[in-house]
């Protein structure tokens, strides 16, 4: 079951979670940046919905699986990533609020460092595969 | 994932002390201002928290664990400070002028908590913080 043991799947999701937080991460920095701009209103990603997307397949090559055993379609390049206008509080100055994106740069950070770390198991896995398989 | 939930409930704790900051800047600011829009002398503001229950409900236990939201900003009903101040274009016949019911020791206090408590919920997120990355450590 080549499939299931497969690196294809997970590392597509890891690398596409480590390039959404990447962006993520310069949105949040730029936020940070303007918080002494007036009249600024913060941007924001929802990850969730970003990854989800960029795990579809991409649409041009659509591929019959009549076999559950057949390879899945690989998902797509990532398209531009639906960036919004945050919703905040007025303070007077800005929609900016700078506890919360400290707190956001923070939990970006953990993410992105869970999906690297995963990633890099995943090669330290497959390292041990080559190594080993040929004794 | 369960850290974000507790970055979240830090981050309302981080919120709610900036906002009674600037209720105690408010009240030191006006602390002899004896003209309001509502007229009369300028009344001592306070803030009323109540916990915010989580919007995910799928865990009996988060239901323990509420962030604080701020609830409202009112004002403080104590008497007015009364001074005798004959000069004062806002004083009564008899020469006594009201001033705001702010007093300094208080509001000092107060900011000294809110500090503390500021500081107290940056140590909790930077804590959550650490024990994740530890964690990411499990078995390496």
């Amino acid at each position: 079951m080549p499939d299931k043991l497969s690196f294809e799947s997970t590392f597509n999701a890891l690398e596409r979670a480590t390039t959404i937080t990447q962006h993520r991460h310069s949105l949040i920095t730029d936020n940070i940046s303007e918080s002494d701009t007036p009249y600024y209103r913060p941007k924001e990603l929802d990850f969730k919905k970003a990854l989800a997307e960029a795990m579809e397949p991409a649409a041009k090559a659509p591929m019959a699986q009549t076999d559950p055993k057949h390879l899945s379609p690989e998902p797509g390049p990532i398209q531009g990533m639906d960036v919004f206008e945050e919703e905040s509080e007025w303070n007077g100055f800005n929609w900016v609020n700078i506890d919360r994106e400290m707190t956001k740069l923070t939990e970006n950070d953990l993410m992105y460092r869970t999906a690297t770390e995963a990633l890099l198991r995943k090669i330290t896995l497959l390292k041990e595969v080559i190594r080993e398989g040929g004794r | 994932m369960g850290f974000l939930k507790t970055l979240d409930i830090s981050a309302s704790g981080l919120f709610v002390q900036r906002k009674i900051m600037d209720v105690i800047a408010s009240n030191l600011a006006n602390m002899e201002t004896t003209r309001t829009e509502k007229g009369g002398p300028y009344r001592r503001k306070m803030v009323v928290l109540r916990t915010d229950p989580s919007d995910d409900f799928s865990h009996l236990l988060d239901l323990q664990m509420q962030s604080v939201r701020l609830e409202g900003i009112v004002e403080d009903k104590s008497p007015l400070r009364q001074v005798y101040d004959p000069a004062h274009p806002d004083a009564d016949k008899e020469g006594h002028l009201l001033k705001p019911n702010v007093d300094l020791v208080v509001e000092m206090t107060n900011m000294l908590i809110a500090r503390r408590v500021f500081e107290a919920n940056v140590v909790a997120m930077k804590t959550t913080r650490q024990m994740t990355l530890k964690a990411l450590e499990v078995g390496r």
